[in-house]
């Protein structure tokens, strides 16, 4: 998967990884085997839990929401934030702590402005896209933004962005998706940093 | 499951932290399984401050303390591991303790050495190389049991390949030590007493035993909980274990008490307290719990209730925060708890399955 590969090429050798809202801890996992990064998941739901246990990933049980500052002063290389930032009740806080706990964070942000989503909405349906999966009464998703909110948003909070990839519905960089990226980007992955 | 026990004795000099030494000293021990030719599939499972060696099956009819998690096809799968739990020194069931005999045959009574969690880990080591154990699969135990566990993993980090500690902290804190002291006060100002000579007088302090147990139970259960089984019901008049009880609450603690107050030495009742006090493994390492984990090779587990108002979460995470700080695998797993501090003894949501889940890696 290429979001993976892409998540991998950012991430040092043997860094210190913290995924908070790592589900069943298939990232931290690969990352594991192809990074030797020193793993630990943050994850609320308890089956998800066990699964982390049981690929022998180290699993934190905590809500993002209040919990992110607990883990300052740990020194984490690395914080992801993988499709998890519109589940939380505060994403504008949570990013603003999240690089008081590591040197870089990851972000991937599902864009609610893609086309898809928008002739969806212009049909009068909510939107269900690939990166958008589950209809509005089985979601977890309460704050969602579109590429253009996220990046207003880093900048009204000083955040760097050090690198950007938008990914289209195949999950890789197209022509359009890097050149129209608020209209053709399903997803938006991002490398942040502070100024 | 039926069990047995055995009692090892060791004549070797036990060195103490207290600096004092033991001169011999006997653990008593129940084995489940058994012990692979590898010898690989050990566990270690610690009792907490009032439990004993006996956690799985029936022994005399009483089932264990852990019965629930220890067995054929349970948690710790006997079918599979060997597991070994032994009473700890300094208590009643069997180990050298208060009411052991020393060299000379007196009763050592309230003259038993000051104990500390290190030494019972010390005196463990030398009942792995009695039977021939090299590492441990898994060092497990809740409550005081689980600082033990600790304890081993800072001690003997080649060792422990896993340790899991349960409802526990790295120490016990103020408010702990102010209630274990009401505990012994209590203990202490029982007539019978006799400075913890009572057997020399023939005598047992029962009374002081029971109200410190009574005052004890209270911290092992939640507010919440003593709420949902008691609330403010009456006892019943028939039942009543005494004509100046009211409430159900006072006669479950009364009965409790009493029937601790029967089996329980109150020598050793001081000198658990004593131990949990002065439970602190950050001591040798100048304070710093992650410099006193940095040692550690183990992969950790640590388990809180959030009904337990003894060692709540915020003490595990306390843990936690040390354990990643020094780069150790550590998981942090957060139950709410139906018993209060005692939940860790109870099969209950997915806790058991956390357990199994980190210990043999697959669901």
């Amino acid at each position: 998967m290429i979001l993976e590969a892409l998540i991998q090429n950012w991430v040092p050798q043997y860094a210190k990884v913290i995924d908070l809202g790592c589900g069943d801890g298939t990232l931290l996992e690969s990352l594991h085997q192809l990074k030797s990064i020193n793993p630990y998941g943050v994850e609320i739901d308890q089956k998800k839990i066990l699964s982390c246990l049981s690929k022998n990933i180290p699993v934190i049980q905590a809500d993002i929401d209040e919990s992110i500052r607990d883990f300052e002063g740990l020194d984490f290389d690395i914080a992801i934030l993988a499709s998890s930032i519109q589940c939380l009740r505060h994403p504008d806080k949570a990013l603003s702590n999240i690089l008081s706990i590591a040197k870089k964070c990851i972000v991937t942000v599902p864009n609610f402005a893609h086309w898809q989503c928008r002739l969806q909405l212009s049909q009068g349906k909510m939107p269900v896209t690939k990166d958008l999966p589950a209809p509005w009464y089985a979601t977890d998703n309460i704050h969602l933004c579109t590429i253009k909110d996220f990046e207003m948003l880093c900048i009204k909070l000083g955040l760097q962005i050090d690198q950007k990839k938008y990914l289209g519905t195949a999950s890789s960089e197209t022509f359009l998706s890097t050149r129209f990226p608020n209209l053709f980007a399903s997803l938006g992955v991002y490398l942040i940093g502070s100024k | 499951m039926q069990t047995s026990n055995k009692l090892y004795k060791f004549k070797e000099e036990l060195p103490l932290t207290s600096g004092q030494t033991l001169d011999g000293f006997e653990l008593m021990v129940e084995c489940y399984g058994n012990l692979n030719q590898e010898k690989n599939n050990a566990i270690l499972l610690n009792h907490a401050f009032s439990g004993s060696h006996h956690a799985a099956g029936k022994h005399n009819g009483t089932l264990g303390w852990w019965d629930d998690f220890v067995g054929p096809n349970k948690i710790l799968d006997t079918n599979k591991f060997f597991i070994v739990s032994a009473n700890n020194i300094g208590s009643c069931f069997g180990s050298s303790g208060p009411i052991s005999l020393d060299k000379n045959g007196k009763r050592y009574n309230a003259d038993f050495p000051e104990i500390s969690v290190k030494d019972w880990v010390q005196a463990q080591k030398l009942l792995a190389d009695k039977l021939k154990i090299q590492t441990w699969k898994l060092v497990v135990g809740g409550s005081l049991g689980g600082m033990q566990s600790l304890q081993w993993a800072i001690d003997f980090p080649d060792m422990v390949e896993k340790v899991a500690i349960i409802a526990a902290a790295a120490t016990v804190d103020s408010q702990n030590i102010a209630l274990n002291e009401v505990e012994r006060e209590v203990i202490r100002k029982d007539s019978y007493f006799y400075n913890g000579n009572y057997y020399e007088h023939g005598k047992v302090p029962t009374k002081g035993l029971k109200a410190a147990r009574m005052l004890g139970h209270i911290t092992y259960l939640s507010a919440q909980n003593m709420e949902q089984r008691f609330g403010r019901k009456l006892q019943d008049q028939q039942t009543k274990l005494d004509d100046t009880i009211n409430f159900e609450v006072e006669n479950y603690l009364q009965y409790q008490g009493g029937k601790f107050a029967d089996v329980f030495d109150a020598n050793s009742y001081i000198l658990l307290t004593k131990v949990m006090d002065g439970f602190d493994p950050s001591a040798e390492y100048d304070n710093n719990l992650v410099k006193t984990f940095k040692n550690i090779s183990a992969e950790m587990l640590i388990i809180s209730f959030a009904s337990d108002w003894m060692f709540p979460p915020a003490r595990g995470k306390e843990m936690l925060k040390a354990a990643i700080k020094a780069n150790k695998k550590c998981s942090f797993v957060e139950f709410e708890g139906a018993y209060g501090h005692d939940s860790f003894l109870y099969a209950e949501d997915n806790y058991p399955d956390t357990i199994s889940t980190f210990l043999e890696g697959k669901l």
